[in-house]
């Protein structure tokens, strides 16, 4: 071991307490697990040392330097972090726009391009398709939507002709390895955007009850008491920890595909088919969160609320498709993202 | 003088309005309301709950879950209380789309209880302050406050009665 390493190998094992010892090295990997388990860690740093420089493999001095790196994410102790701003993405901007014109326009020939940048750091791009006998259509734009430091695309009236184009251009231009569907539509693409960002308000589990004083519109008379007081602020903050409470995202639909075994009780010959039952169950609201809000906390859907339903905001989806899973003893069908 | 009364009802909807015009309208008696969407009731509220003088179910037509509460909450009632303090509280009768059969058979389960059957028009400011005042009377004597009459006796007179025809008289 040359003496760089040492005396790093050293400083650590000083400065790390005694108890948390064990773990770093653990983590460290470089000195075998039975060995480790053998080390007595009440001795003092000093026979600890001795100890474990004759235990480690040592090839480099950045070995040791990492030892002190994990040490130093575990406990970031006593210094002082600042926050700084990146600003003046332009040149990123530039880039991008520059990138997308060039790789659409070799996928297609007689595409018209428009991108602009919107206050909001979203990035507008607006497309009118052609093909080689045909000049671009203008009635019937697609239009993309793009903040930059995101990994989201929001996507309106595109053909399934040109999917393909479109995201081959954006995965190139932006630098990624691919680009999939998110499977969460809407009409509102501010409500889309906040809700797969989660900017809305959401509720904590949280182990106190909210105050009653929250939820009550106006001072009710001292006379009349709710029996079911309790469950009903059970049922409102379980119902506000699936769907958000507040002003939320407007969605308009929740769609459930079913590939599924019937299991209903009743219908001999539904029940004995090898195939799927298949199914489309649809939900549609004129604000979806809001409805399903309100079902769990008037008591219409039970408690605790199904995965199914509190899929939508947990996975930030409202398309899904259910398939069996496992073998045929569990009669629970899971929620398969695809 | 304090009287209290609980209202059953599964949608929660019309108890709140009830509520609110009973609490207000009396001003020498003191009239208690709880409200509830299904029996039995919790434990935990066994202490502070006084004394009921009457229960009141209501049914909402429109929906059948109603109904289907209400006749699940109807075994947790104390035996007692249907000797002229258990009420029928029917909304939604006057509404073409529900089917007759639907109040048949709230008025068969009222009969067979010995129960009297209230209607009520939930959808105005008249309709809930009629069916308030109503039921404030039907509590007033089942609470003990009117001399002449007790719960029982007003319950034999104004129960529910089925007559074999089926747009017989109402109560």
């Amino acid at each position: 071991m040359d003496e760089t390493t040492r005396t790093v190998l050293q400083r650590v094992v000083r400065k790390v307490p005694a108890t948390r010892l064990r773990e770093v090295l653990r983590t460290w990997g470089r000195v075998p697990a039975r060995q480790l388990d053998l080390l007595d860690f009440s001795t003092s740093k000093f026979v600890l040392f001795e100890d474990v420089r004759s235990l480690c493999e040592v090839n480099s001095a950045l070995t040791e330097l990492l030892m002190s790196l994990f040490h130093f994410i575990g406990n970031p102790a006593q210094g002082v972090w600042r926050a700084c701003h990146l600003t003046e993405p332009d040149v990123e901007l530039r880039q991008f726009k520059e990138q997308f014109k060039a790789r659409l326009t070799e996928l297609i020939s007689n595409v018209s391009v428009k991108i602009k940048k919107h206050d909001d750091e979203a990035v507008w791009i607006r497309i009118a398709w052609g093909d080689h006998f045909h000049r671009p259509n203008q009635l019937k734009p697609t239009y993309v939507v793009h903040h930059l430091q995101t990994p989201y695309v929001f996507v309106y009236n595109l053909s399934t002709k040109h999917k393909p184009l479109l995201y081959q251009a954006l995965v190139l231009a932006t630098r990624h390895g691919s680009m999939k569907d998110s499977h969460l539509s809407g009409k509102s693409l501010t409500s889309i955007r906040d809700f797969l960002m989660r900017s809305y308000q959401q509720a904590f589990p949280t182990k106190y009850a909210r105050p009653l004083q929250e939820k009550n519109t106006a001072p009710t008379n001292p006379n009349i008491e709710k029996e079911h007081a309790e469950q009903e602020e059970k049922r409102l903050q379980l119902a506000c920890e699936a769907f958000g409470e507040g002003n939320v995202p407007r969605l308009e639909t929740a769609t459930y595909k079913l590939e599924t075994r019937y299991r209903g009780s009743g219908n001999e010959t539904l029940n004995n088919r090898e195939e799927p039952f298949r199914a489309l169950i649809k939900f549609s609201s004129a604000n979806l969160l809001v409805s399903l809000n309100h079902c769990v906390s008037a008591g219409m859907a039970e408690t605790p609320v199904t995965p199914l339903l509190s899929s939508i905001t947990q996975k930030g989806k409202n398309y899904f498709v259910i398939t069996d899973k496992g073998s045929g003893n569990s009669s629970q069908s899971m929620v398969q993202k695809k | 003088c304090l009287t209290s009364t609980q209202l059953v009802e599964n949608e929660e909807q019309f108890q709140k309005k009830l509520a609110d015009v009973i609490v207000n309208a009396e001003k020498d008696v003191s009239v208690g309301v709880r409200l509830a969407r299904r029996l039995p009731l919790p434990v935990e509220n066994e202490e502070t709950r006084p004394c009921i003088d009457l229960v009141v179910f209501i049914i909402n037509l429109s929906f059948e879950r109603s109904f289907q509460s209400v006749e699940l909450s109807l075994k947790y009632v104390d035996p007692g209380f249907f000797l002229g303090k258990v009420c029928f509280l029917v909304t939604g009768a006057r509404c073409w789309s529900v089917s007759s059969d639907r109040l048949q058979s709230v008025r068969k389960l009222a009969t067979s209880l010995r129960c009297p059957l209230l209607y009520a028009e939930d959808q105005t400011v008249e309709g809930v302050n009629t069916a308030a005042a109503r039921l404030l009377r039907v509590l007033k004597v089942t609470a003990g406050l009117t001399p002449w009459a007790t719960g029982l006796s007003l319950s034999t007179l104004t129960r529910c009665t089925l007559s074999s025809d089926l747009e017989g008289d109402f109560d």
